[in-house]
């Protein structure tokens, strides 16, 4: 099978996962005790004002009518209205809110892979001498820290005590130099965007880069020990040479997969680390929704994340292939 | 039929290639004792043996003698005098520390939280909701994770489709915002935080098996016993799901220690167990606003977390090792 033709048939299987997804969350959010109108229209409304509101919102509905309609409408693009926020459309406030969760999964994967894939390759050529126990106690506990007890730690101790860096709020580096409080030129914005942008990374990307770190040290421990990489060292080809020209290339594909796996937990711990640094993004607009009962926004954010996240995963599936030839793009059971 | 492999064989692949059924057993008898020398050689899985054991002891006295560690204190809303003969003040520090609300003592060797209640008896009670989350929602999840991976690996086809399908829409939700989805719909209890956790924990499960099945499926001992008309049930229950045991223990064993990362962060959220059932997600949580005044209230709860998951993954790696001698950890 060629490569279109294989990433045509995975965008084939996103439609079924995805139209899994939305019932599921239908069904859950449709589960969720309360009314959502009383809330909107508050305690003094009368019988006439909600029922007015909840006609205007499609509530008064039967469930399977509202679920064929919702269905028919995510299709096209349409996550409704967002009761919270006074009827803007859900997704006028995702496309508001993603670019502050993108900048900040941006950063700290960057800050994660930069960081874990040299130490991981640093603690495999130094095998069992102290530089390798230091990199595998620190990702060891990398691994088993609470995402948001870090950043609590790195606000007590940067922001309270350091006076270094703020304890919370992000501004965007392309803001304009007039919102931003003592800024008067782009170079203030992009220094304080920076200065926000430190401690949230670090929260957000110390799981990240401790998992990859590991599988960056096992898997290079086993390319290493393959019998061409000896085989090089018999005919005396150097260490260097035999990391960056045979050894690293073959390594990366668990890596790969495991990077992969962290954009899941990578979007579950934005939620977390936008609550601690009160930061308005995707993961305190869910969080919003959910306290607020916003049904639709609920159900749009979530099918959002579900979007980005089925799509990444066939990015990395497509990587996967370009990097190691041997994988086919067959639907063998193999796959 | 396979030769029996040799119970010295290399541990590696003994139970896989083990032909018939006593010789399965003898080989399996001595690849457990291999493995748990391996272990006790191991230090680290030593420590993280050690870690759940402490861990896991806790839990226990809080439930068997309610006295013992005071739960009507640890568990009251507001402080009271009447309910603390030890006369607290709130948010003190530990033992010989001074802050703006006075030194720590030996009453509270931890010191208080915002409402005057001990932080070590708080943390000893949280230890219970984090340990039974850890482990049930992990046993459950993968009960269901194993065999929905093994049906769907053994039958392959439209089943392997659909079961595959469903349990990539389980994995394309992040599994925080599905639990917190789960738990506002059916409401904040332990019971389901438990459920909640368990969903999403059988994809982990389903993916290990599946792709273990695929392997031990074309096993001529597998087709033998399918050319022998023996049932499919039987097939994967008897022979197929044992044959994957070892994985599936390593993955156990590190998924406590994910979930009870889960379960704090739902605490921290507000939508784990409600308050005043103290759980370290939710410590944490009241700590943020008094950060300045007592820091430690932050430290504490973090660090049982930290420990705990600590001893499983230390486990799950040692484990991992024993049973896998090609890996180089």
């Amino acid at each position: 099978m060629t490569t279109t033709g294989y990433i045509g048939r995975r965008l084939l299987q996103i439609v079924p996962v995805l139209l899994f997804v939305v019932t599921v969350t239908f069904v859950l959010i449709n589960s969720i005790p309360g009314d959502p109108v009383r809330i909107l229209v508050g305690p003094a409304a009368d019988a006439a004002a909600i029922e007015a509101a909840r006609a205007k919102y499609g509530l008064d509905q039967p469930l399977y009518v509202r679920y064929v309609r919702y269905l028919a409408a995510v299709a096209t693009g349409d996550f409704g209205t967002s009761i919270h926020y006074g009827g803007v459309a859900v997704t006028e406030k995702i496309f508001e809110r993603l670019p502050v969760t993108l900048l900040l999964l941006a950063s700290s994967f960057t800050l994660a892979i930069g960081s874990a894939i040299p130490l991981g390759i640093f603690a495999a050529k130094n095998r069992n001498n102290g530089y390798d126990h230091l990199a595998r106690v620190t990702s060891l506990i990398g691994v088993s820290t609470p995402s948001f007890w870090v950043g609590l730690l790195l606000i007590i101790v940067f922001a309270y005590y350091g006076d270094l860096l703020p304890p919370s709020g992000l501004i965007m580096p392309w803001a304009d130099p007039a919102s931003v409080d003592g800024a008067t030129s782009r170079l203030d914005v992009l220094v304080t965007a920076a200065s926000h942008l430190i401690l949230p990374s670090i929260t957000l990307g110390t799981l990240q880069m401790a998992a990859i770190t590991r599988i960056e040290r096992s898997s290079m421990l086993e390319v290493l020990n393959k019998d061409y990489v000896q085989l090089a060292r018999a005919y005396g080809v150097s260490e260097r040479t035999i990391l960056r020209r045979q050894a690293f290339k073959n390594a990366q594909l668990p890596v790969l997969t495991v990077i992969g796996i962290q954009m899941t937990t990578a979007l579950g711990g934005a939620v977390l680390t936008e609550t601690v640094f009160n930061i308005n993004g995707m993961g305190n607009l869910i969080i919003t929704a959910v306290r607020a009962q916003d049904y639709q926004l609920i159900m749009g954010t979530t099918i959002f994340f579900a979007i980005v996240f089925v799509l990444g995963v066939l990015v990395v599936d497509v990587l996967y292939a370009v990097i190691d030839p041997r994988i086919s793009y067959g639907g063998g059971a193999g796959e | 039929m396979v030769p029996v492999s040799d119970s010295t064989a290399a541990v590696g692949d003994s139970a896989r290639t083990g032909g018939v059924a006593d010789a399965d057993e003898r080989s399996a008898v001595s690849r457990t004792s291999q493995v748990v020398q391996q272990l006790k050689r191991n230090s680290a899985s030593r420590v993280g043996l050690y870690v759940i054991g402490l861990v896991t002891v806790v839990a226990l006295l809080t439930t068997i003698d309610a006295d013992l560690f005071d739960y009507q204190f640890a568990a009251t809303f507001w402080y009271h005098p009447e309910n603390d003969p030890a006369g607290s003040t709130i948010l003190l520090p530990p033992v010989g520390i001074e802050n703006s609300f006075g030194t720590g003592t030996w009453a509270h060797p931890l010191g208080t939280d915002h409402r005057g209640r001990d932080v070590l008896v708080r943390l000893v009670y949280g230890t219970r909701i984090a340990v039974q989350v850890g482990l049930i929602a992990t046993g459950i999840g993968m009960t269901i994770g194993t065999v929905v991976g093994a049906v769907s690996g053994y039958y392959g086809g439209w089943v392997d489709d659909v079961l595959q399908r469903f349990v990539e829409s389980l994995y394309a939700i992040p599994f925080l915002i599905l639990v917190i989805a789960i738990m506002s719909a059916f409401g904040k209890e332990l019971g389901i935080a438990i459920v909640g956790v368990s969903i999403t924990t059988i994809p982990v499960f389903t993916r290990l098996i599946r792709s273990q099945v695929l392997s031990v499926r074309e096993m001529e001992y597998v087709e033998a016993a399918k050319a022998a008309g023996v049932r499919d049930r039987h097939i994967i229950f008897r022979h197929i799901i044992p044959n994957s045991f070892a994985p599936v223990l390593v993955q156990s064993t590190l998924q406590v220690g994910v979930n009870i990362l889960i379960v704090a962060s739902l605490s921290f959220l507000g939508f784990g167990v409600q308050p005043p059932t103290p759980s370290w997600g939710q410590m944490l949580a009241h700590s943020r606003q008094y950060m300045i005044v007592n820091p430690w209230f932050s430290i504490w709860p973090g660090l049982a977390i930290l420990a705990t998951v600590i001893g499983f993954n230390l486990l799950g790696d040692g484990l991992r090792d024993a049973i896998d001698p090609r890996s180089n950890d």
